[in-house]
């Protein structure tokens, strides 16, 4: 598989009467954008704005973040899968991708109905919560939209982000026709046969235990978010968002994902200190122990039959998820396969172990903090001036009270860096 | 050239010379000057320090006559003044490792820095890393020199009133305090260089040690189950229906107990789950697969136990903090204890 | 003198790993006593054998962290075959 990745660096988003992009600048044409978004009748109602990194916007509810990317040549689509999108084996011939900024889904649609899973995160292009996040440094061109409320949760979950992927091509074409500030190859080239073959195993939280439901919509592989054994993609199928679409946290959104710093790594380094074999990627949150543990022994079996001699295993969740997660790293070890397990941590209390379960096999393991923020005391997000999407914020244990998004606000709870992006880290 | 440190050395009967398991029950005794592995950790602490008594006790006298070798060592240290105290090490004795702790403890009390060493299992360990210093080792005394060596080390750092650094670059077991750390460079080249240097064999330094749990001895059985009264517990999130309590579905600080002395059995009628951590839907038509209420009067009724207990107790197990845990746990054993309670089970989701 | 704690959990690694002494397999985290998929009797018999193998390991003794599962064992025998239908 061979791809050609073609970079259009935006510095400037605009509204104005045509949507095309030209020397860094993006121009949309809001009426037409939108017209692509209200072809779906179950859209009522949908607006685009503009927030720029620096301004004093707050972002609520950020469902997912989203780089526009579209196939040029090759077959398939970006984005492949989800949302009735087409399932042709994406990764081949020639992807264009407007980088430097996403384009944001807001709507207030929680992941599922079944409870326990709500959108928590907002974000602010100012300030200093903002700037843990990669996409505060974004323009980014936010859809704020709603879908018919008379629907189910799992239908209106796909009618906005059906819509947010209506913005992604009607925005991406404007880079069809044209030539890249950069062009880069990506493809798994023959190397010196010396070097150590490394896998990535990426542990993707599947919604279906928590929503009884195997469509609900989360974190996609070619459209699929149910349980399922272990997949091997290839990183170019990444590239062109196979895997993609939202999860519970601001890190695991479209944009981590297709930017996940980890895997362009790998990449970056195959040929140089590495054969790169690609990712497996294994959907967490089996139910059983004997489910969990036949996950991890598969993963593992699969790496090793793909050759590998080192994995880097990382997962985007909490939890009881952890048990499958740090099992594959067990059992990649036991299998002879040198692994590094990237994570947070809990909070250390007493002495207890920050990790869920520790295993001695785990003993290359890179923090990426704690993933609560209560414990390190994040300051409170300040006010901000404006406020794009819903003007109220819900807000306690029992989300039951609402206080106005512009207003000061607790930092969400949670900060998984799960890809690796930042320096935070834990030490004794 | 500055003083050597003043150390007073903890060696139990056996390294002190005074026999095995039949000399176990020694008192407590005070020699001048190192004696047995101590004269090795003088060598080790070379001209910065110098041992001046070495303490003896009966790993059984210390740890059935506690208070009595605590008195008299105290005593000891009190008269001995020395600037650091050093106990062990201990490897993997159970009976030492809990003694040269709690000798640590005792010197820490009087305000004399206190450092052992012994096996990360040891119950000493286990019960005590997060209070003392203690170097790791192996479970037997093969590894003297090596442990010598780091407790020499931080003895005198200690003993000079140096503040230590990280367990991990230090030397000695961590205690669970981690704080957040910028490591000025991201986590996906971290991982990946750590990867690579651990496929080239080189060395590298995982940023989060292995650390075990605590262990618990286990509770003796019942010995007659048909007159005990058994207490249920869930951490399935179990609530009232409608939730009239407001307890949280994550993160919880405090549990609820609920009276089921009139009850049969657990109705979806009358309770639900609210716990954010799975799929709540199929324990909210049978609440008995968390809290198995149906199946304990069942066994009742057959005579199998002699009755459920009154209260039972319940919370949602998700996100919960360790610190939260540890409290919630140690409340609900109190009260399980003083309803009389012979045994419990616990169902968690 | 501690309490014996009969822990039931679908994923008894985790408790194993952290010190739990007595733990009971169950059968799934949303069906922790019995699987409704069974059908009302099955259901009801699987969620009495995990129970009674829950009390039964109130009063066998233990040293370690010890896993016990409850189809594979025929905890309190001494009661009557026929298990007495449940309250409902």
């Amino acid at each position: 598989m061979r791809l050609e990745l073609g970079t259009f660096n935006v510095r400037e988003i605009a509204f104005g009467p045509r949507t095309h992009f030209a020397a860094g600048r993006l121009e949309v044409n809001k009426e037409e954008v939108l017209r692509a978004v209200f072809n779906d009748v179950r859209i009522v109602k949908a607006d685009l704005e503009i927030a720029r990194p620096g301004e004093p916007v707050r972002i609520w509810p950020m469902r997912d973040v989203i780089e526009p990317r579209i196939k040029v040549e090759g077959p398939g689509v970006c984005y492949p899968g989800i949302c009735g999108r087409s399932i042709a084996t994406v990764g081949q011939g020639r992807t264009h991708r407007l980088a430097g900024m996403g384009i944001v889904e807001v709507a207030n649609v929680d992941w599922h109905g079944a409870g326990g899973d709500y959108v928590e995160d907002y974000l602010d292009m100012a300030g200093d919560f903002g700037q843990i996040y990669p996409m505060s440094r974004l323009q980014n061109l936010c859809l704020v939209v709603e879908a018919e409320p008379s629907l189910g949760n799992e239908s209106q979950n796909y009618a906005v982000h059906q819509a947010a992927l209506a913005v992604n091509d009607a925005i991406a074409a404007t880079v069809r026709d044209q030539e890249p500030d950069t062009l880069e190859v990506f493809e798994l080239t023959e190397v010196d046969p010396a070097l150590p073959k490394v896998i990535y195993i990426q542990c993707v939280h599947s919604p279906q235990a928590m929503s009884g439901s195997r469509t609900a919509f989360c974190t996609a592989t070619y459209g699929m978010t149910q349980l399922a054994p272990p997949w091997w993609l290839h990183p170019n199928e990444i590239l062109d968002g196979a895997l993609t679409g939202p999860y519970r946290t601001a890190f695991a959104c479209s944009w981590t994902v297709a930017n996940n710093p980890s895997l362009w790594e790998f990449y970056r380094r195959h040929g140089k200190d590495w054969n790169f074999l690609g990712t497996i990627v294994f959907r967490t949150e089996w139910t059983t122990q004997h489910e969990k543990e036949l996950m991890a022994n598969q993963a593992a079996k699969l790496a090793r039959h793909l050759g590998a001699q080192g994995a880097l295993v990382t997962w985007d969740a909490g939890g009881n998820e952890f048990i499958e997660v740090i099992r594959t790293v067990q059992a990649c070890e036991q299998l002879g396969i040198k692994t590094v397990f990237m994570t947070t941590e809990d909070v250390a209390a007493d002495g207890a172990p920050t990790l869920l379960m520790p295993l001695p096999e785990a003993d290359a393991i890179v923090s990426c903090g704690f993933f609560r923020t209560e414990p390190v005391d994040y300051p409170k997000s300040p006010p901000q001036q404006r406020v794009i999407g819903n003007p109220q914020k819900v807000t306690g244990p029992l989300r039951d009270r609402f206080v106005p998004t512009a207003g000061e606000l607790d930092a969400p709870p949670k900060v998984e860096d799960f890809y690796g992006f930042n320096s935070l880290s834990c030490t004794e | 050239m500055a003083d050597p440190l003043r150390v007073v050395h903890y060696i139990n009967q056996f390294f002190g010379g005074q026999g095995g398991e039949e000399a176990a029950a020694a008192p407590v005794s005070l020699s001048e000057g190192p004696m047995g592995p101590g004269r090795a950790l003088q060598q080790a602490l070379g001209a910065d320090g110098r041992v001046t008594h070495t303490l003896i006790c009966g790993d059984n006298f210390f740890n059935e006559r506690t208070d009595e070798a605590l008195a008299a060592i105290t005593a000891h240290l009190e008269t001995a003044r020395p600037q650091v105290v050093v106990a062990g090490p201990a490897f993997g004795s159970g009976r030492y490792g809990l003694a040269c702790a709690q000798v640590c403890l005792a010197a820490q009390k009087l305000g004399i820095p206190a450092v052992t060493a012994m096996d990360a299992e040891n119950p000493g360990a286990l019960n005590h890393r997060t209070q003392v210093v203690m170097v790791p080792t192996g479970e037997t005394a093969a590894g003297m020199a090596e442990a010598l060596a780091g407790v020499a080390r931080l003895a005198l750092k200690l003993g000079r009133g140096e503040t230590l650094g990280p367990a991990s670059r230090e030397g000695y077991l961590p205690q669970g305090r981690r704080v957040p750390f910028d490591r000025g460079r991201p986590g996906h080249l971290r991982a990946l260089d750590m990867l690579l240097d651990k496929l080239h064999g080189r060395p590298f330094q995982t940023e989060v040690p292995v650390q075990m749990p605590d262990r618990v001895a286990p509770a003796p059985p019942i010995a007659d189950l048909s007159r005990a009264t058994i207490g249920l517990v869930t951490t399935g999130g179990l609530v009232r229906k409608g939730n009239p309590e407001r307890a949280v579905s994550r993160m919880a600080s405090r549990f609820h107990r609920h009276s089921v002395k009139e009850l049969e059995s657990l109705s979806g009628n009358d309770w639900e789950a609210f716990h954010a951590g799975y799929f709540n839907h199929i324990v909210n038509s049978n609440p008995n697969y968390i809290l198995p209420l149906s199946f304990m009067r069942d066994l009742q009724r057959m005579g199998a136990i002699g009755d459920v207990f009154e209260w039972m107790y319940a919370l949602p197990g998700v996100g919960t903090s360790v610190a939260n845990s540890r409290v919630m746990g140690r409340e609900i054993a109190q009260d399980l204890k003083a309803g009389g309670v012979d045994g419990a089970l616990l169902v968690s989701t | 003198m501690g309490i014996p704690v009969g822990m039931i959990s679908a994923i008894y690694e985790l408790p194993l790993n952290t010190g739990a002494n007595r733990v009971i397999r169950g059968a799934r985290i949303e069906h922790v006593c019995g699987d409704p998929a069974l059908g009302p009797e099955k259901d009801y018999a699987y969620g009495m054998r995990i129970v009674k193998a829950a009390i039964e390991t109130l009063q066998t003794p233990v040293e370690r962290p010890t896993l016990f599962n409850p189809l594979e064992m025929d905890p309190l025998p001494h009661l009557a075959t026929a298990e007495a239908p449940h309250a409902t």
